[in-house]
């Protein structure tokens, strides 16, 4: 099974809770179209019979519940900030019937029996919110039974509640710590019934996270911060250029520092996420290690990609959308539409490369033992740990122990491992457990950078006003030239979200263009969604003054214009989120707003869920200031409104940094930033305010981290031009030359 | 008589070389890891500490210049971690990722202690040097608001 598998396909998740073994068992297993069927089994008194748990009550992977009531909670999903490690188990106790106040979380190892557990695709809640339901409901089943026998009644004269079962009839009670010895010898149900939402006590509601006393006092360990005797420290720096290669080190001089224990070269590992290969210093303490670092004389051979210069191949890509391309879709008679047309359009957009940066830097603790591996690491992918590692040290990937930690913010760069990789190399070859920390500049320098991409479209006007033909001609060096070098181009697979996009567009053609890789691109925080949505959005703006327009009334007509059925949700759904966005920042009054301030629309269907922003700033047109952000969130249902709302609040943030001014820049085949002086990110004077409004819903619950970035570029660039008169195409719209 | 530092109230031989940042003497020799590495350069504001109560940046600031100071990290800020602002911070629910937020603390309790009725753009001004990438501006300017009035409280 490919890491990839692993991400895990929640369309087949299935989730059944069965007897099968006295195992705790999780059954993965791929399938030809490399999605992941997987089954979760929960057996009852698994652990207790494994002997792997000190808990009175152990019913599955999730739960452990002590004689005294204490209840610890696993989480299996890996914790970056989005507040997953509160949600699910919350979802637990919610079913559970448990008291909030008594439980204790923690972050499940790399273990199968979580479930998967590669955290990516804003998919954590959609994929496990039924299952930790069902993980929790059945264990309050088997308490209620186990104080039902005690009083010698039904389980129907029985009722949980808070840490406590009652007896109906004689309002007598036990306590969860009480039942639980008992309860762990009661029947497994097999498909236990589920709260109705009306009767939820955690979900739906605003719960504070369950780490947040530990965060302000400085006690929260992240990847960065694990701590063991014997530990020695490493630096690293990396070949500057994708695919180059080490010529010679000399190491004299570094190796001649107090406290430098060794220098060592780390070839590169043909795998995905492994490192592209670097020179170590290992040595007391990781500034020694950094000062060594730098007197250590390294000479590169820096291959083909040293050509790689990014300001000439977003020109390039330009050219590639701006002339006939592999057509990917076609529906209708795009060529009588223009035919046709009343009046035509035509943009391009564009996009740089972006870096992940989250405020933790690539960071691991890994001690390679004869027959232990053990690995420290805040990670978004454990089970791509345990590939990675056990390749590269040729064992079984369940035998690499991963412990994962809190992450200081990650944003897909640590769903890689390349980090980690190295470690171990490195405590390999010494035979010592190793800290390394990469520095920031490293950080910026080797990452798997969001695509640079170029986006054409061409679209014709009826005399009413309405869009009947839509070209759509995209290039971006995409994920896949990740796991095969051979791509050259996006796939098929990579533009649906172009071939689906919600509009009615009967008449459409989608195009393919050139874009190979010169460097490693991976997942970031919204992936390709942030590109779509700057071009749709921006362009349908651009659209509605061309025919003389409201731009909010042109986006719903785009939005009614679509009479395929797969899509009256979508359509409807997106319809709300704008509308409700408009409303409540004010754009139905926007006349009375002052001189040189404007509101603009957006609304993006992503990790399939609806996010629509209307964004108010004052401009020139040079200077851009972002006053209000009014953000409209249809997820379905909501596990925890302020974890929802603090995802929003921060992918306005992310939204506005890409927006406005970070971009990596590429000169010579490296990189040219190097530290947050030169990649600026959003700082506290730029925050506009930001208000979230959460759609209620029934629906069932869907992405969550992710879709809040699409949205803000496009409205913004569509406020500037309210405001100014000046259309922004190229993301970021104030890049800091570097 | 080596030179020595004041950490958190207890005394603390400098037993490295000079030059090594303050960040690293906490982190790796003391192994004191509430105090966040993010950028070595003094950009990003995660490893503030207090010297003689003024917020720092111990990542760039050499352990061999601190002999005789007293340095507050966020582990000592309050005795039970109710210092004003940790309070505000856990009623805002301000932390995502919380990497960067001991730095912001720090940053913030420095700032109120010179300014115990800061503006918005006061607060803005004073906290413009602490990146927070998870993007929770809004909380932590909530929250010093709230922590200023409780502060102004105990001082009356």
């Amino acid at each position: 099974m490919s890491i990839l598998d692993k991400l895990g396909n929640d369309k087949t998740l299935s989730s059944q809770i069965e007897n099968v073994s006295r195992r705790n068992f999780i059954k993965a297993s791929g399938v030809a179209t490399g999605g992941l069927v997987l089954g979760i089994a929960i057996p009852s008194k698994a652990m207790a019979f494994g002997g792997e748990s000190k808990a009175a009550f152990n019913p599955n992977a999730f739960i452990h519940l002590q004689e005294n009531g204490d209840l610890l909670l696993y989480c299996g999903r890996c914790e970056m900030g989005q507040g997953i490690s509160t949600a699910l188990p919350a979802a637990v106790a919610d079913e559970m019937e448990a008291d909030w106040s008594r439980v204790t979380v923690e972050q499940g190892d790399a273990d199968e029996k979580y479930g998967p557990q590669g955290t990516g695709g804003s998919a954590s809640i959609r994929v496990m919110f039924e299952p930790m339901r069902e993980a929790g409901a059945a264990a309050k089943i088997m308490l209620v039974a186990a104080a039902a026998k005690v009083w010698g009644i039904s389980s129907e004269e029985c009722e949980a509640k808070k840490h406590f079962v009652y007896n109906n009839a004689t309002g007598k009670k036990l306590s969860f710590g009480q039942l639980a010895s008992l309860a762990a010898s009661q029947p497994i149900p097999e498909k236990p019934q589920l709260k109705q939402k009306s009767d939820y006590n955690y979900i739906g509601k605003a719960l504070p996270r369950h780490d947040q006393s530990q965060v302000v006092v400085g006690q929260r360990i992240y990847g960065v911060d694990t701590k063991m005797p014997g530990l020695k420290y490493a630096a690293i720096t990396h070949c500057p250029v994708l695919g180059g290669k080490l010529k010679s080190f000399d190491k004299t001089a570094a190796i001649a520092m107090k406290g430098v224990i060794d220098v060592i070269a780390i070839d590169p590992l043909a795998l995905p996420f492994g490192s592209i290969g670097g020179v170590a210093v290992v040595a007391d303490n990781t500034w020694t290690a950094q000062q060594a670092l730098k007197q250590v004389k390294i000479e590169w051979d820096l291959g083909e990609n040293v050509t790689y210069d990014t300001v000439a191949y977003k020109q390039q890509l330009v050219k590639n959308v701006e002339n006939p391309a592999e057509i990917a879709t076609e529906r209708g008679d795009l060529k009588a539409a223009f035919a046709n047309a009343s009046q035509t359009l035509k943009a391009t957009y564009t996009g740089g490369h972006l870096s992940h940066s989250p405020m933790e830097p690539n960071a691991s603790v890994v001690f390679v033992e004869k027959d232990k591996c053990e690995v420290w690491a805040a990670t978004q992918a454990p089970a791509a740990i345990q590939d990675v590692l056990g390749k590269y040290l040729k064992r079984e990937p369940k035998d690499i122990i991963v412990h994962v930690t809190m992450a200081g913010g990650a944003f897909g760069r640590k769903f890689k491992c390349d980090y980690v990789h190295e470690a171990a190399v490195l405590s390999e070859k010494l035979g010592v457990p190793i800290q390394l920390t990469w520095s920031r500049e490293e950080d910026m320098r080797t990452g798997y950078y969001h695509s640079i991409s170029a986006q054409h479209i061409e679209a014709s006007l009826d005399e009413q006003g309405a869009v009947t033909g839509w070209l759509h001609r995209t290039a971006f060096p995409p994920i896949g030239s990740l796991f095969n070098p051979a791509t050259v181009k996006p796939s098929k697979g990579d533009v649906s979200a172009v071939d689906n996009y919600p509009f009615g567009l009967p008449n459409f053609r989608s195009e393919i263009g050139e874009a190979k890789a010169h460097t490693r691109i991976g997942w970031y925080r919204a992936v390709y969604a942030i590109f779509y949505g700057f071009s749709f959005s921006s362009f349908a703006d651009e659209l509605a003054y061309k025919a003389g327009k409201d731009p909010l009334t042109f986006l719903h007509q785009l939005y009614d214009a679509n009479n395929i059925d797969e899509q009256k949700e979508q359509v409807s759904r997106s319809k709300n989120a704008l509308e409700i966005a408009a409303k409540q920042s004010g754009w139905y009054e926007r006349d009375n707003l002052p001189k040189g301030q404007g509101i603009g629309l957006a609304v993006h269907y992503s990790f399939q869920s609806y996010v629509a922003m209307a964004v108010r700033v004052e401009s020139d047109g040079e200077n851009i200031k972002v006053l209000q952000v009014d953000c409209v969130i249809d997820c379905g249902q909501v596990l925890n409104k302020d974890g929802a709302t603090a995802q929003m609040e921060g992918a306005v943030v992310m939204g506005m940094s890409l927006a406005l001014s970070t971009e990596i820049t590429f000169r010579e085949g490296a990189v040219v930033n190097s530290n947050f002086h030169n990649y600026p990110v959003m700082r506290t004077s730029d925050m506009p305010h930001v208000n979230v409004h959460i759609v209620e819903s029934e629906h069932k619950p869907t992405g969550l981290g992710e879709p809040g970035v699409a949205p803000f570029a496009p409205a913004l660039s569509n406020a500037v031009f309210a405001a100014s008169g000046k259309r922004y195409r190229d993301i970021p719209f104030k890049p800091m030359s570097v | 008589m080596d030179k020595s530092i004041t950490i958190n109230g207890k005394q603390y031989a400098i037993d490295v070389d000079n030059d090594m940042p303050l960040l690293w003497f906490l982190r790796d020799r003391l192994e004191k890891t509430g105090t966040k590495f993010g950028c070595g350069a003094g950009l990003c504001g995660a490893c503030t500490v207090h010297v003689d109560g003024v917020a720092t940046r111990a990542c760039i600031t050499p352990v061999g210049m601190l002999a005789d100071k007293v340095i507050t990290t966020i582990e000592g800020l309050s005795e039970e971690g109710d210092h004003p602002l940790q309070k505000a911070w856990l009623n805002n629910n301000v932390p995502q990722c919380g990497y960067c937020q001991a730095g912001q603390i720090m940053n913030a309790a420095s700032f109120l202690a010179t300014n115990p009725t800061p503006s918005a753009d006061e607060i803005d001004n004073a906290m413009q040097g602490n990146i927070c990438r998870c993007g929770t501006y809004q909380r932590i300017k909530k929250a010093i608001g709230e922590a200023a009035f409780e502060l102004a409280k105990e001082v009356s």
